[in-house]
Order: C-alpha cells, then sequence, then structure tokens
C-alpha cells in the first residue's frame, strides 16, 4: 500500500497545480499559433514547447540542475543568444537599398518613437492596483516597439529578467501581427493620392561602399554609444562576413546553421520563464496591451515622418514605406509594398521600403543602447 | 504620488533623450554615408562587366529552362484559340 501511494505521488496526476495546467494550455496556444498560423513558427514552436516542459510537475526542467535552467543561464542570461541571432540577422542583411537612399534613416529613427512613448503608458499603468513597473521594468516593454525580437529579448534579460517571458511572447506576436496591425494605420494617415506616389529607382551601390558601411556603423556605435556595441557590433561582424565576400562559408553558417541551432535554444530558454507565477498576473496583460501600443504609435510616427519628408523633398517619397521603419524585417517591408500596391498596381515600394526596414534595426539598437546606458546603471 | 510625478519626469527626460540621440546617430550616419561612401564608389567603382553580363545570361537561361513544355503547349493552345475566335468575330 506504501509503496502504491508513493507511485501515486510520483505521477504528474497527483502534483498538478492549476496555474501550471493554465500555463501547459498558453504553451499549446503558442504552439498552434505556430503550426496553425503559421505566426513566427521559427520562436513559437520551440517557446511553446519550452512552456509546456518548464511546467511539468516534480520533473524540474527549469529548477537548478535541470535542462531549460542551463539553457537560459547559459544563453539567455549572459545575453549570448540574442547576440548570436543579431549576427545572423546582420549575415542576412542587405544595406544597399539604404545606402542608396541614405534619408530613409530618418524614417527608422521616427519610428523609434513608439519605444520612447510607450515608456510613459507603462509608468502611467502602475495606477492600475497589481501592477508596479519601475524604470527599467518600463523600458524593457517599451522597446517591443522596436519590432526586434532578438533586441527585446537583449535588453528585457539585462533589465527586467522577470518579465521575459511576457516580453518575449508580446514582441514575437506583435511581429506576426505586424500585416494586419500596420495596414489600417498607414491607410488612416495617407491619402489615396499619396499612396500612389511612385519613388526614382535607386542607384546601383558599389561593393567597397557594403564593405566600409558597417566598419562605419561600428566605428560611430563605439565613438558614441559603446553600450550599443554588442547588438551592434554583432550586427556589423555578421554583415562584414557578408559583403567582404572572403568568408562566404562563415556568412551562410551565420544564416543558417548557427542561427538555427541558436534559434532552437533561444525559443526553449525563453519558454522556460513562462511559469504560472511570472507570467499569470494582471502585469503581462499590461504588456501585451503596451507593446500594441508602443508597435502602433512606432508604426503612425513613421508614416508621418514620411509624409513630412515627402513634402520638403525634391525627390517624391511614398509615405507607405516610413511605416516599414520599426524593423520586423523583413515583414514591414512587405506590408508596405503591399499597401502600396492595393492603390498602384504598378508601383512597387518593396526595395524602397528595405531601406527604412534596416534603418529601423539599427534604430532599434541604438535605441536598445540607449535604455541601457541611460536606465541600466 | 510624489514618486509618480517623478516617474514621468524621468520617463519625459529619457524620451527626450532618446529621440534627440537616435535621430542625431543616424542623421551622422547619413552625413557618413553622402560624404565618405559616395566618395569611395566612385573612387573605386565596381569591375561590372564581366559578372554582371554573365549573371544575366546565367537568370535568362534559367527563366527559359523554367518554362515546362506543357506551360509551353498550353500557350500556344490559347493562343490558336484566341485567333480563331477572334477571325469568327471578325
Amino acid at each position: 500500500m506504501d509503496s502504491l501511494t508513493k507511485l501515486w505521488l510520483s505521477t504528474g496526476l497527483a502534483n498538478f497545480e492549476l496555474g501550471q495546467i493554465v500555463m501547459m494550455l498558453v504553451g499549446c496556444g503558442l504552439l498552434y499559433l505556430a503550426i496553425a498560423r503559421s505566426f513566427e513558427p521559427l520562436l513559437l514552436l520551440p517557446m511553446g514547447f519550452g512552456a509546456i516542459l518548464t511546467n511539468i510537475p516534480i520533473a524540474g526542467f527549469s529548477e537548478a540542475g535541470g535542462l531549460l535552467h542551463y539553457i537560459y543561464y547559459a544563453g539567455i542570461d549572459t545575453g549570448i543568444f540574442p547576440l548570436i541571432i543579431f549576427m545572423g540577422v546582420g549575415a542576412m542583411t542587405d544595406f544597399g537599398a539604404l545606402i542608396a537612399n541614405p534619408k530613409t534613416l530618418l524614417l527608422g529613427a521616427a519610428a523609434q518613437f513608439g519605444i520612447f512613448a510607450t515608456l510613459f503608458g507603462a509608468i502611467a499603468l502602475n495606477y492600475v492596483p497589481g501592477i508596479e513597473f519601475t524604470l527599467k521594468d518600463a523600458s524593457a516593454i517599451a522597446i517591443i516597439g522596436g519590432a526586434d525580437g532578438p533586441t527585446a529579448i537583449f535588453l528585457a534579460s539585462k533589465l527586467a529578467p522577470e518579465l521575459l517571458g511576457a516580453i518575449a511572447v508580446a514582441a514575437y506576436s506583435y511581429m506576426a501581427l505586424v500585416p494586419i496591425i500596420q495596414p489600417p494605420i498607414m491607410k488612416a494617415l495617407t491619402t489615396e493620392e499619396e499612396r500612389k506616389i511612385e519613388m526614382k529607382q535607386l542607384r546601383p551601390v558599389t561593393k567597397i561602399e557594403k564593405i566600409i558601411f558597417p566598419l562605419g556603423v561600428l566605428m560611430m556605435t563605439i565613438f558614441f554609444l559603446p553600450s550599443a556595441t554588442p547588438l551592434v557590433g554583432m550586427f556589423c561582424l555578421g554583415n562584414l562576413m557578408r559583403e567582404s565576400g572572403v568568408v562566404d562559408r562563415l556568412s551562410t553558417t551565420a544564416q543558417n546553421e548557427l542561427i538555427n541551432i541558436t534559434t532552437i535554444f533561444l525559443g526553449l530558454g525563453v519558454g522556460s520563464k513562462l511559469s504560472a507565477e511570472a507570467f499569470l498576473n494582471v502585469e503581462t496583460l499590461g504588456i501585451l496591451a503596451l507593446g500594441a501600443v508602443a508597435f502602433s504609435i512606432g508604426t503612425a510616427s513613421g508614416v508621418l515622418m514620411a509624409k513630412t519628408m515627402n513634402k520638403f523633398s525634391k525627390d517624391p517619397i511614398n509615405p507607405l514605406i516610413g511605416a516599414a521603419g520599426v524593423s520586423a524585417v523583413p515583414m514591414a517591408a512587405r506590408v508596405a509594398n503591399k499597401v502600396g500596391l492595393e492603390a498602384n498596381p504598378h508601383n512597387f515600394l518593396l526595395m524602397h521600403a528595405m531601406g527604412p526596414n534596416v534603418a529601423g534595426v539599427l534604430g532599434s539598437a541604438v535605441a536598445a543602447g540607449i535604455l541601457l546606458a541611460l536606465v541600466g546603471g | 504620488m510624489d514618486n509618480m510625478q517623478q516617474q514621468f519626469v524621468e520617463a519625459g527626460t529619457l524620451m527626450l533623450a532618446g529621440m534627440v540621440f537616435v535621430f542625431a546617430f543616424l542623421g551622422v550616419l547619413i552625413v557618413f554615408i553622402n560624404t565618405v561612401l559616395a566618395r569611395l564608389a566612385i573612387k573605386f567603382p565596381d569591375p561590372i562587366v564581366v559578372p554582371h553580363s554573365r549573371a544575366n545570361k546565367k537568370s535568362s537561361s534559367k527563366a527559359k529552362g523554367d518554362i515546362s513544355p506543357a506551360v509551353v503547349a498550353a500557350i500556344s493552345g490559347a493562343v490558336k484559340r484566341y485567333r480563331a475566335q477572334h477571325g469568327q468575330d471578325k
């Protein structure tokens, strides 16, 4: 009888708590979004599975000695995984469109307003009972507006590790929802005529420009914002490997095998933070709401900046490309192209939108560096 | 309450400083592209001709190769029918 009781007590059924069951359902929800809806499946699938694993009673995946515990502390707490992913993203990024039309950097800068405006929202949420965000928490939440998964995870792991799970879920969910969130805002802020604007063809960019560009960006970051050098440095390394043309093997590895392996572990590590006590609270709802606000403000400010630039620029600028200033590469650029095609079937904005899109990646990395420098110390 | 107000002021300062810095940083980058990179591009242009024509040939031959005989047959069938119809209409 005694051993039977012992056996029963060692089963999952005897040890389940309600919170764990709810979080397993959340994990299943993420798996559903990844598999059935193709929402950022590369990350949401391992993240959803990680959420299920971490909530298994007795197994202790996320306690000292557990697999997810080590994955989290080795790769996310140290910031290594998001940085390796950033290197891969750098190796996949072509700055040609940006170098050909450098003005679009201003669009990438304007879209970062979503990040800084959300800081207010996060502080204002402290009026809601049960929510208590410090300035560090608020900064980590606001970076969701940068629409850049690795940057959000990197900053959250440094400023507010206890909110990391909710922030990562919000960031990747909204990135997947870009085609749904952005078009209504873009249409509301532009006229039919503006959406029809055709832009001048971009000039060809030489190899030497593409090689010197990442080095120049790195140099500027070293001089002006060393706190952003982990992100920008890895990004530039990846980009230089791509553009130099002499280390194709490394470049291919960075943008394929390495980024894939890291994504598996990053997803699992973030999933391990989806425990009931960390996720099932009012703060998570607040983070999800703020993420949507941050995203919308970023999109709107990018479009408004592009409208203003169009008034003063001698070459026409279609305001739709401003929305691509939130990073979310290349989804945001594709959305700008699609909305442009709806207004004018002969207007292909994709290459023009890639400029602000990659500018947004740099912009959000710079914004993250500023938040780290001013709040993180 | 005072604490909240202080936090709002801090958030405001952060927003102002942050946006100014982001614009300044990316603004300097624009200057860098327009001066240094543009000059480099003029001084060291790409040796375009050979690789360019090769790439063109490759892509055009690929594009040709991509059309399967079935598609060609379908298109020529459609053209024939269109011509026949067009002739009847006239």
